[in-house]
């Protein structure tokens, strides 16, 4: 029961960690019609960034700022360059060019670091472990990381419910042509937005850093989960990618956690660990699959 | 002359906007009826619902005495029933011949053949050339699509619908964006097939409407204010107080 | 879909080219060449067979490696039990014999298309492409945890599989033998594309709307195409375990779906010969650039990128002078 819980704490911080993905991911799609692959790039160079400052300054929270000006000023050159270049086109482009983008950040990485990942401290005062209930002690570091995403969720609530920058984002997602029409410099608003994304992913990096391996290719594997993520939550919303990413995040933890057991019951110890890792990789496609043939456009649609 | 299509009822809601607001509504068999009214009526609406487009919320449509309310948009087709959109609506990378020659395998039902090439298949040329004499287009046959002028478009439009054999043909705008001669043209031809086939037509352009419409229905927020015939229609109060100010062409 | 001289004559290039590999490879002694040819020409099926439902179908499917690693598995799996003397499931004797395994393998890979479209078909645009890619991963997973297959380091086995006639282990003979299936496939998808289920098919692509106010169903005509697609790149899947007699998981993975996708624009989508000249640009690029650094990808990325913005004809349809930005 105890481990149970903290497998479910477990999940709830993955699940923070696919939520800031997401949102930047969903956003873009919902308002630009562009799938980014390239935002586990992102992920990766914000990831990257935040360790390397932080093993040169000796301070986690320099790594942290670090960490997030690199994946602004890396996702800002990238919607300028190239991305504005691929709204107005198909799906198809978008997925190619994006991916080619891929390709060139994995090897710049291994340009400049190595193929060896790269070391990522838990700062001091976020290390050891307090307990939450008594006789279930569970690290401070990954708290302070579902509780930085519950800040971040209800601080973007703030921003798209409350603001009129928000506002654009929702008429944004639900009617691009609606938000040209209102005479907003439609370029700003896009850039804005990318932005926030690029922003989220390099926080999402730099947190993760401690707890996963900051090594080249990270980005892909979490890139294709943040994807499960959006289409079970419903492309363009936000309320869908909290949904999608608790979800997901439990669902992938909680079967890694306790399906290679179950399956111990009947079958050989070394068959159930191989099955029950495999089958449980594959949890969260199996539970895509279903949410996609029973809600075909997700959980919380935008567009409705 | 019995009601070919009958709508009974039909409601459409989009959120708060009731688009559809109980119409009703009936084309006799060989007439063409015309549906008009002014801008943002409903009319497109309307006929997307006729052709199995969109879902109604409630209401029934029964074609040739039959309920094809819940019938897909495939399903209405191989029952008789065709439609030509107010945007263009052609393959753009095949030529005209290509176009028609498809819509004529499709009405023939029978494209799971993998060998034979197609575009050789004189069964389906044959019939396609002759549709496209028919429309006016019979010497732009090899010309690509994308490549023809805005009104051969919509000719080439009208001969895909024709070549789905249909007993009622759904007509949106079919003059949109033409040219006084081009819309000439296309009214004489429509005139041509009266009788042949049955046509709902809607349009905007009034001289057109009143030298073809038997009988016209003009819709106001969804709903059917008025029918009647093009004289019956022009005398009309409650047309006239729909149109007034409404900037439309003057009856 | 030979309509210009100008086609006429690229084409035919390319192909004395393919029919003289061996012999130029034997002339420059460079055996490298005569490799490098048999992994162009295998690649080049299953590009072409994502251009099927890719380029004239219009659906975009990420999860297309799915059916290549299939196919290559079945060989494999088939390879093992023989050498084992085991059954697969308690009643499928292990074989050998190319007649008997890479039918099995399109068949497999046929079949599980057939799963995967019949489901996947039911969706489109964005959510089409992440729940092809979702089975694709599905399936990645579950060759991973098979241990027994090798798991994660995948599994060698020891011959090539027997063949009428020659013995696949000479290179030469194994290159033409893949070389005839290609051009096999190739003419088939030429019959198909220019037949009435190809007109249907192509109509989809262009405005599947249309299609259905002209009473169209489309689903089935593009499951159809999805089965039949998923058929091709299982055979190529097991031509390629033959040649390198090893299968494993990264077969399926979705960065090879991307490699493949790669080959079509590259060659020039909606085609047909176009993914032959981009996987002969991919796998040659690849061969070149390796040899000056290790981070060939790195020139590779921005390549992509700059085509796809302003190239999108691809190396084909820039040689032939056909296609172009469509509609």
């Amino acid at each position: 029961m105890l481990l149970f819980l903290e497998q479910v704490l477990n999940g709830l911080q993955f699940g923070v960690m696919l939520f800031l993905l997401a949102a930047g991911l969903t956003l873009v799609f919902g308002i630009m019609g562009l799938i980014n692959l390239a935002q586990g790039s992102l992920y990766m160079v914000g990831a990257f960034a935040a360790a390397f400052t932080a093993n040169y300054t000796g301070s986690f929270l320099l790594g942290l700022l670090g960490g997030l000006a690199a994946a602004a000023l890396v996702g800002m050159a990238m919607e300028c360059l190239i991305l504005r270049r691929l709204y107005a086109r198909d799906h198809l482009d978008q997925v190619l060019a994006t991916f080619g983008l891929i390709l060139f950040f994995n090897q710049a990485m291994v340009m400049l670091f190595g193929r060896q990942p790269l070391r990522a401290e838990i700062p001091p005062f976020l290390s050891g472990s307090v307990e939450i209930i008594p006789g279930v002690p569970y690290p401070i570091y990954r708290l302070a990381i579902i509780l930085v995403g519950i800040l971040v969720a209800f601080g973007l609530y703030l921003i798209i419910q409350r603001t009129r920058i928000g506002m654009l984002v929702r008429a944004g997602a639900t009617s691009r042509d609606m938000v040209r029409a209102l005479g907003v410099d439609i370029r700003l608003l896009y850039t804005a937005v990318f932005g926030l994304g690029a922003l989220l992913a390099g926080l999402a990096g730099a947190l993760a850093g401690p707890v996963f391996s900051v090594q080249v290719g990270m980005g892909d594997q979490i890139l294709i989960t943040t994807f499960v993520v959006i289409v079970i939550g419903g492309v363009g919303s936000i309320r869908g990618a909290v949904a999608g990413a608790l979800l997901v995040g439990l669902v992938d933890t909680l079967t890694r956690a306790f399906l290679p057991g179950i399956l111990k019951t009947f079958m050989s110890a070394s068959d159930a660990d191989g099955f029950g890792g495999g089958l449980s990789s594959m949890a969260i496609y199996l539970l895509m699959a279903v949410v996609l043939l029973w809600r075909p456009r997700g959980l919380f649609p935008a567009h409705g | 002359m019995s009601a070919l299509l009958e709508v009974q009822g039909l409601i459409k809601r989009f959120g708060g906007l009731t688009a559809t607001d109980n119409l009703n509504l009936d084309v006799r068999e060989g007439e063409i009826h015309a549906l008009i009214g002014p801008n943002g009526a409903g009319k497109t609406t309307a006929i997307a619902q006729l052709c199995g487009e969109i879902p109604p919320n409630a209401g029934t449509i029964r074609f040739a005495g039959e309920d094809i309310t819940a019938l897909t948009m495939p399903q209405r087709v191989a029952k008789g029933l065709a439609r030509s959109f107010q945007i263009t609506s052609v393959l753009p990378e095949f030529s005209a011949l290509d176009n028609v020659a498809l819509a004529v395998q499709i009405a023939a039902g029978s494209s799971f053949r993998f060998w034979k090439n197609a575009r050789a298949d004189r069964s389906l040329t044959d019939p396609a050339r002759a549709l496209l004499a028919e429309v006016g287009l019979g010497h732009r046959g090899d010309v690509r699509t994308s490549d023809l002028a805005h009104g051969e478009q919509r000719q080439l439009e009208l001969a895909m619908a024709l070549a789905t054999k249909p007993r009622l043909l759904l007509l949106d705008e079919p003059m949109a964006g033409m040219g006084q001669t081009e819309s000439r043209a296309m009214t004489d031809f429509l005139l041509s097939l009266k009788g042949r086939i049955t046509m709902l037509l809607v349009e905007h352009d009034m001289e057109a409407v009143f030298a073809l419409a038997d009988r016209i229905t003009v819709l106001v927020y969804g709903h059917a204010v008025a029918t009647g015939t093009p004289a019956e229609i022009r005398d009309d109060p409650a047309v006239k107080a729909a149109y007034l100010g409404d900037g439309e062409e003057a009856v | 879909m030979v309509e210009t001289r100008r086609q006429f004559i690229v084409l035919g290039a390319g192909l004395v080219l393919l029919l003289v590999l061996p012999f130029i490879a034997q002339a420059l002694g460079s055996p490298q060449l005569l490799t490098i040819g048999t992994r162009v020409v295998i690649y080049a099926m299953a590009a072409a067979s994502l251009d099927l439902i890719l380029g004239f179908g219009g659906m975009v499917s990420f999860g297309h490696a799915a059916f290549f690693g299939l196919g290559g598995y079945v060989v494999g799996i088939l390879a093992f039990q023989s050498s084992e003397g085991t059954a697969l499931f308690g009643f499928i004797p292990g074989a050998t014999a190319s007649w008997i395994t890479w039918p099995a393998a399109m068949l497999v890979s046929a079949a599980a298309a057939a799963i995967v479209g019949a489901l996947s078909l039911r969706t489109s645009g964005v959510h089409f492409i992440m729940i092809t890619l979702a089975f694709a991963q599905m399936l990645f997973f579950l060759f991973v945890s098979l241990k027994v297959y090798g798991g994660d380091d995948g599994m060698s086995f020891r011959r090539r599989n027997e063949f009428p006639g020659l013995d696949l282990r000479d290179s030469t003979a194994f290159y033409y033998v893949c070389l005839g299936l290609l051009l096999a496939f190739l003419f088939l998808c030429r019959q198909l594309v220019r037949s009435r289920f190809g007109m249907v098919l192509q109509g989809i692509r262009q405005n599947e709307r249309r299609m259905g106010a002209l009473g169209l169903a489309a689903y089935r005509y593009k499951l159809t195409a999805f089965i039949i697609a998923g058929g091709g790149a299982g055979l190529a899947g097991a031509l390629m375990a033959n040649f390198l007699r090893f299968v494993s998981p990264d077969m399926l993975h979705w960065t090879k779906s991307g490699e493949l996708m790669v080959m079509v624009i590259l060659g020039g989508v909606g085609t047909l010969f176009g993914p032959v000249f981009g996987a002969a640009a991919l796998v040659g690029l690849e061969s070149v650039l390796a040899g000056w650094t290790e981070h060939w990808m790195f020139v590779l990325g921005p390549l992509l990128v700059i085509i796809i913005l302003f190239a999108k004809r691809g190396v084909y349809g820039f040689l032939a002078g056909i296609g172009g930005p469509k509609g």
